[in-house]
């Protein structure tokens, strides 16, 4: 199937008083209509601002340096390229909560507090679906609804801080889905809500996708929820793809031994084991002072001289015990023909 | 003053005969006054806290779990008499008997004090920016006149050692450190005057998550090392799993089911316990496809009118009239393990 989004050789840099530093360096990776991608990572690996310079709301003085985005637009017309768009003109208004939409960890700092949940919902479908107040109104009411939240017309009338934290973020999906997007970005919708709460809410995703037929890109630190609902999965560390593949490729037979450190770093419920984990030495590194090549190599347990050049983004053709397979890419040593075991 | 109506001690309380008995908390309640208006009046209340029992052994981890307003946190404080409960007794023992810390004068509870511990969740904000590190995890040895000069700083160093850190890093400020050494900063300084009982509040869902492996370990290295005493107070079922002995899980203010970490997790006897266990998800493609979720409608209702009855009736699948009538006491089900369940024995609940 062709891909609704193809990100190549994205590279997002802002200027610091240590120099320019690569939030987003050479990320390629695309999306298919209808599926999900789980992008994992710690924080400043830059997963959240992939999503943004998706959407072109890279903050300033941060900015996209190379790298091209092609978006397939609904009603197939000729793919564009999001990078080449002006981040403050018509075209990129039109695709932003029209076609591309996008939910944030904490509703409460991503709603406005002084209108109504209903006057959010309504503004944009008046602003992309040509529709009048009344008929906008109607229709956050019939998404409140939809979402699950009970008594919708009362609660159209009422203010974010009114509704609790589950509410909320349900309120979000409904304002970033009632235009019916083609592309979710959800940056981690689930993060700051309780357990039963997150449950519903990865289920009410799941169930809306299926309906509309979106896609997702979900970005989330946490490597359950990443089981429980992506097709494909992106890993990624200080900056770069580390990792991609399949869920069973990527959970089953991680390659990187950053892939690997993360899960055998969590505890897994229900496992009963009261071994140590294996912790992953050290701390992310702060991308101002990335070490050279291989930006894990200070971690990493098994590092080789070779470490210091940069690895690239491969099939895991050279995994002695694996056999070559296009859709399980690493970028390790360790799985390159010379280099490796 | 509300006075306490079931203050007697839990059905689980050995008392003060058990030798390794060192906390009992009793009949705990902490109510906050809800106020309205230019007056201020008290409208009503919010039990954060409503009669909540539960002890801790010598050298045991207890976990407390529960969602957002679930109490867990002001059980903590309360325990810290950071706040002050509103009824419950709260007893430390020593080798000879019981302390009430919830009847102690400010005075009094300055000689407990360096008995009790905490570690704060925020590692960025629980740590004095103005203060050097050595300032910092030295500052409790100072107030309680326990070391100074030469011998304060070899302690410092030592203590610094102790959870990981550098012993030359004393003169450093918290900023230049990342959020996994400053929590083992806080974990340095909760350590410094060798409590017996120690409060971890979230102490790692601050933290990345390659980092937060490091501090559990560095947690259950230490209890091992120096055998204190956690209660460690966490909304992560797996966290909590891996690192306690055993588990209260708490709803709307009340400990709904206490047990054996083992037992809790492989058999609930609590309605909420088996939901809370399905929610998680486990990074596991195949598993995760497999598994059947318990789906739980709705929210935690509002602690200042919680439902008559059974305060998890609403949501309860298995709920039966008698649920909405008539609320359920913790009592003990299985070897080891209390729920508070009119239908623990008629339901068999599915674990992990």
């Amino acid at each position: 199937m062709e891909p609704l989004l193809e990100i190549r050789g994205l590279t997002t840099v802002f200027p610091t008083d240590d120099g320019t530093v690569c939030a987003v360096n050479d990320v390629t990776f695309s999306i298919t209509p209808g599926k999900t991608l789980g992008l994992v990572g710690e924080s400043g690996c830059g997963k959240s601002l992939t999503a943004l310079s998706i959407l072109r709301l890279v903050p300033a003085p941060g900015r996209i340096a190379a790298g091209s985005i092609w978006y397939r637009p609904k009603g197939g017309n000729a793919p564009i390229d999001l990078v080449r768009l002006c981040p403050h003109g018509d075209a990129i208004r039109e695709i932003r909560g029209n076609e591309i939409a996008m939910i944030f960890q904490e509703p409460m700092t991503s709603l406005n507090p002084v209108y109504t949940i209903g006057n959010q919902i309504a503004e944009s479908v008046a602003l992309h679906q040509a529709a009048d107040r009344k008929e906008a109104r109607a229709r956050a009411v019939e998404m409140l609804a939809r979402v699950g939240i009970p008594n919708p017309r009362q609660r159209a009338k009422e203010y974010p801080h009114q509704l609790s934290g589950g509410m909320r973020q349900r309120a979000m999906i409904a304002m970033a889905l009632c235009c019916r997007p083609a592309l979710l970005l959800a940056d981690e919708p689930t993060t700051a809500l309780d357990v039963t709460i997150q449950a519903q809410v990865l289920e009410l995703m799941k169930s809306l996708q299926q309906e509309f037929g979106m896609a997702i890109l979900l970005i989330t630190h946490d490597m359950g929820v990443i089981a429980e609902m992506a097709d494909e999965v992106v890993v990624m560390y200080a900056g770069r793809v580390v990792e991609q593949g399949e869920p069973e490729a990527i959970f089953y037979k991680p390659l990187h031994p950053y892939t690997q450190g993360l899960l055998a770093s969590v505890p897994v419920l229900g496992r009963r084991s009261k071994a140590r984990l294996v912790a992953i030495p050290g701390t992310v590194p702060r991308l101002q002072r990335l070490p050279q090549g291989c930006a894990f190599r200070p971690r990493c347990s098994r590092r080789m001289p070779v470490c210091v050049e940069m690895p690239e983004l491969e099939g895991a053709s050279g995994a002695a015990d694996a056999s070559p397979n296009a859709d399980h890419k690493v970028r390790c040593w360790l799985y390159d023909h010379q280099h490796g075991r | 003053m509300i006075i306490s109506t079931d203050a007697r001690t839990s059905p689980e309380h050995a008392g003060a005969s058990d030798r390794n008995l060192l906390l009992a908390v009793s009949g705990l309640r902490k109510y906050f006054p809800i106020r309205r208006g230019l007056l201020r009046k008290v409208v009503g209340e919010t039990r954060a806290v409503d009669g909540v029992s539960f002890e801790v052994r010598r050298g045991e981890m207890l976990g407390l779990v529960g969602e957002s307003g679930s109490g867990k946190t002001t059980v903590g404080r309360c325990l810290m008499r950071l706040l002050q409960p509103t009824a419950g007794r709260i007893l430390l023992y020593n080798a000879m008997a019981g302390v009430d810390l919830c009847g102690l004068s400010a005075r009094k509870l300055r000689d407990i004090r360096p008995r009790l511990q905490m570690i704060f969740q925020d590692p960025h904000s629980s740590l004095n920016p103005r203060m050097t590190v050595g300032e910092i995890v030295g500052e409790p040895l100072i107030v309680n006149r326990v070391a100074k000069g030469t011998e304060l700083n070899e302690r410092v160093a030592t203590l610094l050692e102790l959870v990981g850190l550098n012993g030359d890093d004393l003169r450093r400020y918290p900023h230049a450190f990342s959020g996994g050494q400053r929590q083992r900063i806080g974990i340095a300084r909760a350590l410094a005057l060798r409590p017996e009982l120690v409060i971890a509040d979230e102490p790692v869902s601050a933290l990345d998550v390659s980092v937060q492996a490091q501090i559990l370990n560095l947690l259950a290295e230490l209890r091992e090392r120096i055998g204190f005493s956690c209660i460690f107070i966490a909304h992560d079922l797996s966290v909590v799993e891996h690192i306690c002995d055993r588990v209260a899980v708490m709803y709307l203010g009340r400990i709904v089911e206490i047990g054996d970490t083992d037992t809790l997790y492989r058999a609930p006897q609590h309605p909420y316990t088996e939901a809370l266990l399905s929610a998680v998800p486990i990074p596991d493609p195949v598993a995760q496809r497999e598994r059947t979720r318990v789906r739980l409608e709705g929210e935690v209702p509002d602690a200042s009118s919680p439902p008559p009855g059974c305060p998890f009736h609403p949501r309860c699948r298995y709920a039966e009239p008698l649920c909405r009538e008539c609320v359920p006491e913790l009592r003990p089900i299985a070897e080891k393990s209390l729920a508070s369940c009119h239908l623990s024995e008629k339901l068999n609940l599915k674990g992990v």
